[in-house]
């Protein structure tokens, strides 16, 4: 049902480096993980409406301005970082020059 | 944990707080004392705050200026997904190492408006994925009742630090029954808030459709007063509601009271102990006047399965920031990318990981409407068939859980740990409240377990699972 090389693929798409050993045992969890939801798919359920699945949450607008601060001082968040650099978080530099954009 | 004040309710204990028979730091000394004698052999703290006595002397400060809230000066259990500011907070994962909490939760800041006292931060399955905290990057938690055996999943510490008197109340997350299921292996009251009723601000999110904040507590009026002290709108988070009661009932009190039981649902897979323990419970709901009436929930088999697209593929989505940039670990590969993989693949542990590639699969181009689009159409269906079930009486009842507390390592096989969710899973998918009360215990190799019995009500309904959940007590 899943190859090993969908499994590869995943682990690419999720950003997640991992062990053959790993990627071995995922080929045969996903095969079982996916017979039992797969149980969905031969089942008619009719198809999703614009209600689906949380009828009672709406959406919510405010308007467009600075508000409140949530989330902590710049200060706080820019301590959290793993690289800082004065005001900056340092990252990795992603353009080179001549090299089109990633 | 007889004859000590960490062995109160937090009504009973608040009562004593109010008379002035015992202070808060009486209270926090005494739950701390247990945390020293079992924390290292039950591993339910990840971390017991090192300001608990200050803590305590403020609240105790703040009373003797007249304050009265009933949970000024209560020890508190919060589970290590809860944002404290200025505190520590991991979600169990190796992945945000050194992460401080830059901002309160928002159920975190009304506690604090209470005068609660933080002991720590409780053990959990690493991002709370699991259902019986074997997943935490931190080891397990250990059931109180039976140190061999789990205690739950995934807000386990939180559990287990209040079944061993460390804390009076806790927090804990639900988002697959990961309160819930905790409570019933630790004789604990479990309450699942209607979604939307507590808000999620600065609760690490594992499936934003899914997850509620909610309390621990050894009984009924303590989880009632826990859930109106944090619950509310708040403008953080635009999928909190004011409650208002939309069933037909009238509030809070019923001249006769009837529990659907969707039988259909408890035929094969059920520990007979636990049957019986469920029996058992109605039957003294019964003899107080209860009518107890068989109900069908025809898309409930489909549950689980549901379930397991739309959480994993939720938590693909929220745990896409984890990448190493703006905080936690951060390892360097040969590029960006290489960076990304890296970071996640050591910062994030075997479940979390299966559960990511198990979302990616679910979401991307060919599947997403075989699964993900199934899903949220049976969603739909399954929600539906609890409104209408409960048109016609005030609340469905279940076992919470299959089987008292397994044993440490027995459920080495996924899907066989993702099967123990089977009633628990429902209300996080429909959004209805949903309480789990212990019913009784079972014994097993001479220890005596707890198992707890499930209630599920209409959106909005929690007085009235409160109220039935009184009539065990």
């Amino acid at each position: 049902m899943i190859s090993r090389n969908d499994i590869e693929n995943l682990a690419r798409l999720s950003r997640l480096k991992l062990s053959e050993s790993e990627l071995a045992g995922l080929e045969k969890d996903f095969a079982s993980i996916l017979e039992y939801v797969g149980q969905l798919r031969r089942i008619e359920v009719g198809a999703p409406t614009e209600a689906s699945g949380m009828s009672t949450v709406h959406n919510v607008m405010r308007e467009d301005v600075a508000g409140v601060i949530v989330g902590g001082s710049r200060e706080t968040l820019l301590d959290a970082a793993p690289r800082r650099e004065g005001d900056f978080v340092v990252v990795r530099k992603i353009i080179q020059r001549d090299e089109p954009s990633l | 944990m007889k004859d000590t004040p960490a062995a109160l309710s937090i009504v009973e204990a608040a009562k004593k707080l109010a008379a002035k028979e015992i202070s808060a730091l009486n209270l926090a000394r005494a739950c701390r004392a247990n945390s020293d004698a079992r924390n290292s052999s039950l591993n339910a703290y990840l971390e017991v705050f090192d300001d608990i006595e200050e803590q305590a002397r403020a609240a105790d400060a703040r009373r003797a200026k007249g304050e009265q809230h009933p949970l000024l000066g209560i020890p508190f259990a919060i589970k290590d997904n809860i944002l404290i500011e200025g505190r520590r907070v991991s979600a169990a994962s190796k992945i945000l190492t050194n992460y401080s909490a830059s901002y309160d939760a928002t159920v975190i800041k009304k506690l604090k408006a209470a005068g609660v006292v933080f002991m720590g931060r409780t053990n959990m399955d690493e991002f709370a994925m699991g259902g019986s905290t074997e997943n935490s990057a931190f080891g397990p938690t250990r059931n109180p009742h039976d140190e061999a055996r789990v205690a739950g999943g995934s807000s386990g510490g939180s559990a287990a630090a209040v079944a061993s008197g460390m804390a009076l109340g806790a927090l804990g997350s639900d988002t697959g029954g990961s309160i819930r299921e905790p409570a019933s292996f630790c004789g604990l009251v479990g309450l699942k808030p209607t979604y939307g009723a507590v808000s999620r601000s600065g609760a690490i999110a594992l499936g934003s459709s899914l997850d509620q904040i909610g309390p621990f507590a050894r009984a009924i009026e303590d989880a009632e007063l826990i859930f109106n002290t944090i619950r509310g709108k708040d403008i953080f988070d635009s999928t909190t509601i004011e409650l208002t009661t939309k069933n037909h009932l009238p509030a809070g009190g019923l001249k006769t009271k009837k529990i659907g039981v969707p039988r259909h649902l408890l035929t094969e897979g059920i520990d007979a102990d636990v049957l019986k323990t469920f029996e058992e419970a109605l039957e003294k709901l019964r003899v107080q006047g209860i009518e107890i009436v068989d109900v069908e929930l025809p898309s409930a088999p489909l549950a689980l399965a549901v379930y397991y697209i739309i959480m994993p593929a939720e938590a693909s989505t929220n745990l896409a920031r984890f990448d190493g940039v703006r905080y936690g670990l951060s390892l360097k590969g040969e590029s960006l990318v290489d960076d990304y993989a890296k970071t996640r693949g050591e910062g994030f542990g075997p479940e979390v990981r299966r559960r990511i590639m198990l979302g990616t699969y679910v979401l991307s181009a060919g599947y997403y409407d075989a699964y993900y689009g199934k899903a949220t159409a049976a969603r739909e269906k399954l929600r539906r068939e609890y409104a209408d079930v409960l048109s016609r009486v005030d609340v469905i009842a279940t076992p919470t859980v299959p089987s008292p507390a397994f044993t440490i390592g027995e459920k080495s096989d996924p899907l066989s740990m993702y099967l123990a969710d089977i009633f628990t899973v429902t209300a996080n998918l429909t959004g209805n409240p949903a309480l789990s009360v212990p019913a009784g215990m079972v014994e097993r190799s001479g220890k005596s377990l707890p198992v707890g019995v499930q209630f599920t009500a209409s959106h909005g309904e929690e007085a009235t699972l409160f109220s039935v959940g009184k009539m065990l007590e």
